[in-house]
């Protein structure tokens, strides 16, 4: 359903990653894993349309994805930010809001469904976004992309720098609405446990080109592959 | 000091900070929206009371001009930025060069249409009488101009769709990007309105400010270091330092000399400046 086919990509004229393959069917949860700076940030924005192909293409339904990520974004890819990215400026609400209306949802009905989701934003939905701790903005930055009604969600180190009853609840968010909504999800973590808790099979990337795939329960099992590849 | 001649002073420096801020507020929203500063803005209001006047010569209501004034000027700026601006985004020196180159070319064509002089539209012969001094009421009724522009964008900024995707696109440009927001289109929408309500400015202010084709010069300068020292939080910090910064020169031009009221004005800019590099409302936390 969502393809990256030899994506090859970085910044100005450094390559960050190359030659990358990858597919997540629909409604599956996959998970990218490699120490920092693997190129796992770059792969994601290679994908929503963020950097410019060097060479390769992303695939969405098998046809051609639009290289602008407005209109990858319409086509139903929904992106979860390393460092969460919410409108500081803004509020709870309107940051939920206005990815709904850039996508073509009412954007009244989205805000009462992700307050509807995300009990823990109730309170704070009048607050601008800038004011919130980490762990609730990752929230409201999983809210924000939910409410562009994707059928893929890439999150990016979503894990990272928030409290662990937070993890929790992220990962249990993140489960049930791939098994409520069908939507599938491409993660990139180094948190393990996290991934071996949503994830069904795993990419390991290794210097900017995926070294290997693997299921779940051969992940598990390897603890020497956790050392050598991921440093756990 | 008489209190007559106090509430005087008082009264129409209120009127010089509410006329320097209509002049602005246009300026504040392309630059607190899109990050551009458009030096041809000064240009847009002189394109502004220019088309205003023409239309009232031509027989039509002076206030059914102002619409008509607005439309122009909205027209003309969604036309620069799609041939000018969007080329160059991210490049705010390229685009402070275009946009004076703009001014420049906008000012010769006054010059070739309109001449450099031309008549005013007369200032509507109603005043007040406080004491010994009497106040002209169409200043003062800019107060409530100003008041109502103020609104009128925070409104449009705060509850409208096209609003939350214009501050989305300047707060986080990639994220608004990602969750499908075409900051092409809003950046044209929001330069089209920056240049209508310089447009705006020009048209209502023609009974004070007479049409020429330098009008814009006078303007531009104020209005640029108003929304500079105005910083992140463009339209209550452009309202605090129109306040601060024209009503203080104002005040001090009435009781000492014009001069001596510009150089506060500006004196106060460089002050304000040293001591919040980023702006007065750096550090707020507010919408808008």
């Amino acid at each position: 359903m969502f393809r990256l086919v030899n994506a090859t990509g970085g910044y100005g004229k450094t390559t960050i990653i190359r030659d990358v393959s990858i597919a997540v069917m629909r409604g599956e949860v996959v998970a990218l894993l490699g120490r920092n700076g693997v190129g796992k940030s770059t792969l994601m924005r290679f994908a929503i349309g963020s950097i410019p192909a060097m060479a390769g293409h992303v695939e969405i339904d098998g046809k051609l994805a639009p290289a602008a990520p407005e209109r990858r974004a319409r086509l139903g890819v929904g992106y979860v930010p390393q460092g969460r990215f919410v409108f500081p400026r803004m509020t709870v609400s309107e940051n939920i809001a206005v990815a709904a209306a850039a996508t073509g949802h009412d954007h009244r009905a989205a805000v009462t469904a992700a307050l509807a989701d995300f009990p823990m934003l109730r309170p704070k939905r009048d607050d601008l976004a800038g004011g919130l701790s980490g762990g609730q903005q990752q929230v409201l930055a999983l809210a924000r992309a939910l409410a562009t009604q994707p059928r893929i969600l890439l999150l990016d180190e979503p894990t990272e720098g928030v409290q662990p009853s937070i993890i929790d609840e992220i990962a249990g968010i993140l489960k049930r609405i791939n098994a409520e909504r069908g939507i599938a999800i491409l993660v990139a973590e180094q948190d393990l446990d996290f991934c071996l808790s949503i994830a069904g099979r795993a990419y390991v990337m290794e210097k900017g080109r995926i070294r290997m795939e693997v299921d779940r329960d051969t992940l598990r099992a390897d603890t020497a592959l956790q050392q050598n590849l991921l440093g756990v | 000091m008489a209190p007559d001649f106090l509430a005087t002073v008082l009264l129409s420096s209120l009127s010089s900070a509410a006329i320097l801020l209509i002049a602005t507020i246009g300026l504040a929203v392309v630059f607190g929206l899109m990050g551009v500063i458009n030096l041809a803005h000064g240009e847009f209001l002189m394109i502004g009371a220019y088309t205003a006047l023409t239309v009232t010569q031509a027989g039509v209501p002076y206030v059914l001009s102002i619409p008509v004034a607005v439309a122009v000027t909205m027209a003309i700026g969604a036309l620069v930025e799609v041939l000018v601006i969007s080329r160059l985004y991210g490049r705010i020196f390229d685009t402070m060069l275009a946009t004076w180159g703009i001014s420049i070319a906008f000012y010769q064509l006054a010059v070739l249409t309109f001449g450099t002089v031309s008549p005013g539209i007369g200032m509507p012969q109603i005043s007040v009488q406080i004491g010994a001094y009497s106040l002209a009421v169409y200043p003062l009724l800019m107060n409530g101009v100003a008041l109502a522009m103020l609104g009128f964008v925070y409104l449009l900024m705060t509850r409208s769709v096209y609003g939350m995707k214009a501050r989305a696109s300047i707060q986080v440009p990639e994220m608004a990007r990602a969750i499908g927001i075409s900051s092409a289109r809003v950046n044209t929408m929001t330069f089209a309105l920056g240049c209508g309500l310089a447009g705006f400015a020009g048209a209502v202010l023609l009974p004070i400010v007479p049409a020429t084709p330098s009008m814009g010069f006078a303007f531009v300068i104020k209005a640029f270091l108003t929304v500079v020292v105005a910083g992140p939080v463009t339209l209550t910090g452009s309202a605090l330092a129109a306040l601060g910064l024209g009503g203080g020169a104002s005040v001090t031009a009435s009781f000492l000399t014009s001069v001596a009221g510009d150089a506060f004005f500006f004196v106060a800019t460089a002050l304000l400046l040293w001591r919040y590099p980023l702006g007065i409302s750096a550090r707020w936390r507010r919408k808008l």
